[in-house]
C-alpha cells in the first residue's frame, strides 16, 4: 500500500488519474503546477505526481513543448516597466525545466505596437531558449495598421496566405490558427470562411485517434464576450474537431490561466509574460492590472505541455515566474 | 380638434428642443459651432463622449489616455483610420460631409463610438 501523501489520488475509479474530490486541494495548489479541469460541472484535479507513471526507458515517443504568450514587447507602463526582464525570466524558467521542451508555441501579442524593434527584441530573447524552434500565431497587437503584413513577412514563411498552418511531430497534429485579422466593429475574434475551409480540409486527412493541438491567440470559447474574450465563428472550427479522441486548444489573450473541458476537447489559456489582466467582470475593462511589485511575478508565467502516447489528454502544467522550479516538475 | 392637435404638436416640439439643449448625458454632446476642434477621450477601453454630434467642417481629435494602445477606424475601414495610438497620442479627422460615422478600435473591436455630422 503506497504511503498516503497529501497530494495522492485517493479515488481513481476510472483509472485515469483524476481525483473527483479534488476541489479544495486544487484551489490550494493553483499556480503550483497542478492541472485542474471542469468536467460536466465538476472540478477535477490531476495529481501530477501520479500522472506520469512510466519508467524512464519508455521515454521514446514522448513530446514535450512549452507555451508562452502575450510578451507585449514595447509595453512600459506601471503594470510592468520591464517586459524584457520578465520575458527573459520566462525563458530561464523554460531552460530549467527537467525535460526540456522541443519547441515553443507563442500564442501571440509578441509585440505591443507591431514595431519592428519589438519583434526583433523578442526574437533575440527567444534565441536564448533551449527549444530548437518557436512557432507563432499573431495577436491583435501584432497586426496593427498593416493588416498583418509585417507579421507575415517575419513569421509567415511556411504558412497559408493568412498565416494559419499545421504541422505534425511525434504523432501529434498541431494547428496554428489566426483569429485577429479583419476584426469587425463590435465583434469578437474571427477565423473567417477561408481559414475555416482550410481547417476542414486539413483535419479530414487525420485519423480520429491522432491527438490534435490547436493554438490561436484569442480564446476559441466564450470566456467573456463583453471584453472581446471569444471567437465569433469558433463553433464551426470546433465542429471539425469533434470526431477526434483528444483535442487540446491553447490560447492566450486574457493574461490568466483558465481551463475548460468539453467532451474530448480541453481548452487552456496561458498567462502573459508581460502583465496580468483582471478576471472576467472584476474590473471596468480588461486593461493591464497593476499589482504590488512583489506579486507581479506570481501572475506571469509559462505553460509546460507533455504528451504521452496512450494517454487521452495532454498534461498541461502552468508555473508562475516566481515559483521554485521543483514544483513545476511532475515525474 | 385640429387646433388642439396643432397646439400639442408645438408644445412637443418646444419640449424636445429644450430637452436637447439642456440634456447633456455623459455619453452624447450637442453640436457646437463649426471651426472648433472637438475632443474624444479614450480611456478604460471607452470612447467618451461615445456619441458626438458636430457641424460639418469640424475637426474631431481623439486622445488616448488609456494605458494600452488603441486605434480609431471607421466601420467601413476606409473613411478614416488612425495608426496605433499609444498613451497620450492623438489622431484628428475633419468631417466635411454630413452623415453618421460609426467607428471602432481595430485592436479591441468591442470598443465602438459614433460621430454624427450635421
Amino acid at each position: 500500500m503506497p504511503k498516503e501523501k497529501k497530494d495522492e489520488i485517493l479515488y481513481d475509479h476510472n483509472h485515469d488519474g483524476i481525483d473527483r474530490r479534488g476541489f479544495l486541494k486544487c484551489m490550494a495548489w493553483a499556480g503550483t503546477g497542478t492541472f485542474c479541469v471542469m468536467k460536466g460541472g465538476v472540478l477535477n484535479s490531476f495529481s501530477l505526481s501520479r500522472l506520469e507513471e512510466f519508467d524512464p526507458s519508455a521515454m521514446k515517443g514522448e513530446l514535450s513543448f512549452a507555451q508562452i504568450s502575450d510578451s507585449h514587447m514595447g509595453f512600459n507602463k506601471p503594470a510592468n516597466t520591464d517586459v524584457v526582464g520578465t520575458l527573459k525570466a520566462a525563458v530561464g524558467k523554460i531552460n530549467a525545466l527537467k525535460h526540456q521542451p522541443e519547441f515553443l508555441l507563442h500564442t501571440g501579442d509578441i509585440s505591443h505596437l507591431s514595431k519592428p524593434e519589438e519583434f526583433d527584441t523578442v526574437d533575440q530573447i527567444l534565441k536564448g531558449s533551449v527549444a530548437k524552434q518557436v512557432f507563432f500565431v499573431p495577436g491583435e497587437h501584432d497586426v496593427i495598421g498593416d493588416d498583418g503584413k509585417q507579421y507575415l513577412e517575419r513569421y509567415g514563411k511556411n504558412t497559408q496566405s493568412g498565416g494559419w498552418y499545421s504541422f505534425d511531430t511525434k504523432g501529434v497534429h498541431f494547428v496554428g490558427l489566426v483569429n485577429v485579422m479583419n476584426l469587425k466593429a463590435g465583434g469578437l475574434g474571427s477565423l473567417g470562411a477561408e481559414q475555416l475551409d482550410w481547417l476542414d480540409k486539413d483535419l479530414r486527412g487525420q485519423s480520429a485517434s491522432t491527438p490534435v493541438v490547436v493554438f490561436a491567440h484569442i480564446p476559441l470559447w466564450s470566456v467573456y464576450p463583453q471584453w472581446g474574450w471569444g471567437t465569433e465563428d469558433s463553433a464551426q472550427a470546433l465542429g471539425y474537431m469533434k470526431r477526434f479522441g483528444s483535442v487540446t486548444v491553447l490560447n492566450g489573450h486574457i493574461h490568466q490561466t483558465m481551463q475548460k473541458v468539453e467532451g474530448n476537447v480541453t481548452f487552456h489559456t496561458a498567462t502573459s509574460t508581460a502583465f496580468p489582466q483582471p478576471q472576467p467582470g472584476k474590473a471596468d475593462s480588461p486593461g493591464p492590472m497593476k499589482v504590488p511589485a512583489e506579486d507581479l511575478r506570481k501572475l506571469l508565467g509559462i505553460t509546460d505541455v507533455k504528451f504521452k502516447r496512450g494517454k487521452h489528454a495532454l498534461a498541461i502544467v502552468d508555473s508562475s515566474l516566481e515559483e521554485n522550479n521543483q514544483s513545476a516538475q511532475y515525474d | 380638434m385640429k387646433a388642439v392637435m396643432r397646439l400639442a404638436g408645438v408644445v412637443c416640439a418646444v419640449g424636445m428642443t429644450l430637452g436637447m439643449s439642456a440634456g447633456s448625458s455623459a455619453d452624447t454632446a450637442p453640436a457646437k459651432a463649426p471651426g472648433a476642434t472637438q475632443q474624444v477621450k479614450i480611456d478604460n477601453f471607452t470612447f467618451a463622449p461615445n456619441e458626438l454630434t458636430v457641424s460639418a467642417g469640424t475637426t474631431v481629435q481623439w486622445v488616448n489616455r488609456d494605458d494600452i494602445p488603441h486605434t480609431v477606424v471607421s466601420d467601413d475601414k476606409t473613411t478614416f483610420k488612425s495608426k496605433a495610438l499609444d498613451t497620450d497620442d492623438s489622431f484628428s479627422y475633419t468631417f466635411t460631409k454630413a452623415g453618421t460615422y460609426p467607428y471602432f478600435c481595430s485592436i479591441h473591436p468591442k470598443m465602438t463610438g459614433k460621430v454624427v455630422v450635421q
